[in-house]
């Protein structure tokens, strides 16, 4: 296996010395790039009391590539495809090398506690999201019930 | 005769690429290369006002001819060095900060030195600089530094900071900015940090990448491409592989009457409005409108030219077979032509006339038969001339390799030299330039409304059309029944009469549409 980059290390140790409240993030045995996350849901969100399953990969070019983040658990949120594929701004054009595993993250539960609607991914949840939210606020909730337990 | 290898390379030839006489005198120089904008002074001022397009006494150039110039990437660099070592003085900041301020604002100075003037400092924090900020130096021996990237520190990490206070070790940074340039951006490039407006600045960027000799070609190269792609006045050449870049400052506001042809040094004559091939004597707003309608009315156009006709005397259903458009009506035998409706009888003498679609014969022939019908064979009329002289352009370019053996065996034939021979390829060249204004020409008259200007620019357009099909036919065939010697003269008159009509023609046009001398219809 290649040398993992000090930047890796130092952000696997601090993540493990320090973690993010609500939110644990482990490299898997034997390949440091990946990582098992489990977010829980923020409070007073659709989410509130779920907990959530995540991949994170850091791919051969970060920090200068952002590094691949997919929900494992089923989510119903404008931002986040069926896939689990989430449509974030730093995760894309926006990503700086300056910034870490943790912030992403941070952005992630962000985004849960604030579905952006207009900037969909998952159109059909847009769609019902902006007509009725309270309905989608509700499906999310069930959804959260049933999937994320 | 000795005239003629000089004879090709008089401005108003048409393009011819390769030829060699092109490089020495001809459209590329007279208004490219030896003319120079750069050491004048109010060349900034003409995009926005102080344009003359046509009216000019400099040398002999044509009506139709504009003025433009031809950059290589040397000349290009040049030029942005000129307007961004003009502007520090008068804005007073760093040659890094104006660089970034006049692209920032796409080149359009007047407006930027205004903002300038009004808020130095919110204009260039705008633009992702920092008034104050000293000139970028690459750093070490820093004990508390430490790269927000790889997280290496010490006091023995080199690195580089901006104004805005992030600051990164060259390492990283050197990464960082090979990887933005490979996806071909240059001076947009900020600085690494999270969401940070900062611009990284071309300075910065040469100091990082000094080591990296091809990255900061790279780098250099996407300057200059946005440099051209940013300013309304430049444009590259669309030939394939081609990196010359031309300047015109022929005004958006003009190219209704102005068609900017330019010649580039490759070869390509394209125009500078439209980048499409050259289109003279059309408008480019002609041309974009031409050409959505063929693409729109090409499936019925198609269907009703390949199937229905009816004689217009009898209205019986006719078919054409055969390329001949002289039609015989089988039922009534009523002769009449397949173009323009009109009784064949006024078509025997000079086939040419059936450019005039608005002959009242052709009319009242053609009044028998629906309108929307009449509407659309105007255009089949108009569409079915621009589409001949098109494929006719196509062979002429084939007809300059049979033109080439032609050449060849002339020498051999005859005590010419290589030199002698060339007026077969110069007819050539003059037959292909023809073909392209008699297409066009087409499309400038299918929107004319039909008056007296027009019949004057029927009559040009008819001139010119039969001068070159005899032109064609004799380059085609050369020493059909004539010694070599009496084919060579009769191809230079030829040749010198069609230029001749050629010019008329484009004179005429360009005059027109300076003057507004016709109406244009949809
Ligand atoms: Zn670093
Ligand atoms: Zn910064
Ligand atoms: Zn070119
Ligand atoms: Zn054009
Ligand atoms: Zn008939
Ligand atoms: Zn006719």
């Amino acid at each position: 296996m290649s040398m993992v980059p000090k930047r890796i290390m130092k952000e696997v140790e601090r993540l493990t010395k320090d973690p993010v409240p609500g939110i644990s993030a482990e490299p898997q045995e034997g390949n440091i790039r990946y990582f098992s996350v489990l977010m829980d849901g923020p409070d007073s969100s659709p989410y509130e009391g779920g907990h959530f399953r995540l991949e994170l990969f850091l791919p051969e070019e970060y920090p200068m590539s952002p590094p691949k983040v997919r929900f494992l658990t089923k989510m119903y949120h404008p931002n986040i495809d069926k896939l689990g594929r989430i449509c974030l701004d730093i995760l894309k054009d926006k990503w700086s090398p300056a910034l870490q595993i943790r912030t992403v993250l941070l952005s992630i539960q962000a985004l849960l506690s604030a579905p952006n609607p207009d900037d969909p991914l998952a159109n059909d949840v847009a769609e019902h999201w902006k007509s009725d939210e309270k309905a989608a606020i509700q499906t999310a909730r069930e959804w959260t019930q049933k999937h994320a337990k | 005769m000795e005239d003629l290898g000089s004879d090709s390379g008089v401005q108003s030839q048409p393009d011819k690429g390769k030829g060699t006489a092109d490089d020495e005198d001809g459209a590329t120089q007279d208004y490219g290369d030896t003319y120079d904008f750069d050491d004048d002074d109010e060349f900034f001022g003409m995009d926005d006002s102080g344009f003359e397009p046509v009216v000019s006494s400099r040398d002999q150039r044509k009506p139709w001819e504009v003025e433009y110039h031809v950059h290589d990437a040397h000349g290009l660099h040049d030029k942005q060095e000129a307007m961004i070592n003009r502007l520090v003085p008068v804005l007073s900041v760093s040659k890094d900060i104006t660089t970034i301020l006049l692209r920032n604002s796409q080149w359009k100075e007047e407006s930027l030195v205004e903002r300038y003037l009004s808020d130095p400092d919110k204009t260039i924090r705008d633009a992702g600089m920092f008034p104050n900020a000293p000139a970028p130096e690459l750093k070490t021996g820093n004990e508390d530094f430490t790269c927000e990237i790889c997280y290496c520190d010490g006091p023995e990490e080199v690195y580089l900071g901006l104004g805005c206070g992030h600051a990164f070790c060259t390492d990283c940074y050197v990464t960082y900015l090979t990887g933005k340039v490979l996806e071909g951006m240059s001076w947009r490039i900020r600085c690494p940090g999270a969401k940070c407006k900062a611009l990284v600045g071309e300075q910065a960027a040469r100091l990082l990448l000094a080591n990296e000799p091809k990255i900061l070609e790279r780098y250099e190269d996407n300057l200059t491409r946005s440099f051209v792609n940013d300013l309304d006045s430049f444009t590259w050449c669309p030939a394939p592989n081609c990196e010359y870049g031309i300047e015109c400052h022929v005004p958006k506001s003009a190219w209704a009457t102005i068609v900017p042809t330019v010649h580039c040094r490759c070869g390509k004559a394209f125009c500078f409005g439209c980048n499409m091939d050259d289109h003279m004597p059309a408008p480019c707003f002609l041309v974009e409108k031409w050409l959505q309608k063929c693409k729109d009315d090409s499936e019925t156009s198609n269907w009703l030219k390949a199937n229905t006709k009816e004689c217009t005397k009898c209205k019986a259903t006719i078919e054409k077979n055969g390329g001949c458009n002289h039609m015989t009506c089988r039922k009534c035998a009523h002769e009449f032509c397949w173009v323009c409706m009109g009784p064949w009888t006024e078509h025997q003498q000079a086939y040419y006339q059936c450019n005039r679609y608005n002959e009242d014969s052709s009319k009242n022939a053609r009044d028998s038969i629906s309108k929307s019908r009449a509407l659309l064979e105007r255009y089949l009329h108009y569409y079915s001339r621009f589409s001949n002289h098109e494929r006719s352009a196509k062979l002429a370019r084939r007809l300059l390799t049979t033109t080439e053996t032609n050449m060849e065996q002339m020498q051999r034939n005859s005590s010419m030299s290589w030199i002698e021979v060339q007026f077969l390829s110069a007819a050539v060249d003059m037959l292909s330039a023809c073909r392209a204004t008699l297409k066009w020409s087409y499309v400038l008259a299918y929107y004319m409304e039909s008056d007296n200007q027009k019949l004057i620019f029927e009559n040009n357009q008819s001139d010119l059309e039969m001068a070159t099909e005899t032109l064609n036919e004799l380059v085609e065939n050369p020493v059909h029944e004539r010694t070599i010697e009496e084919a060579k003269r009769l191809i230079i008159d030829k040749t010198q009469y069609v230029k001749t009509r050629w010019e008329t023609l484009l004179r005429d046009t360009a005059q027109g549409l300076q003057e507004n001398r016709w109406k244009f219809q949809d």
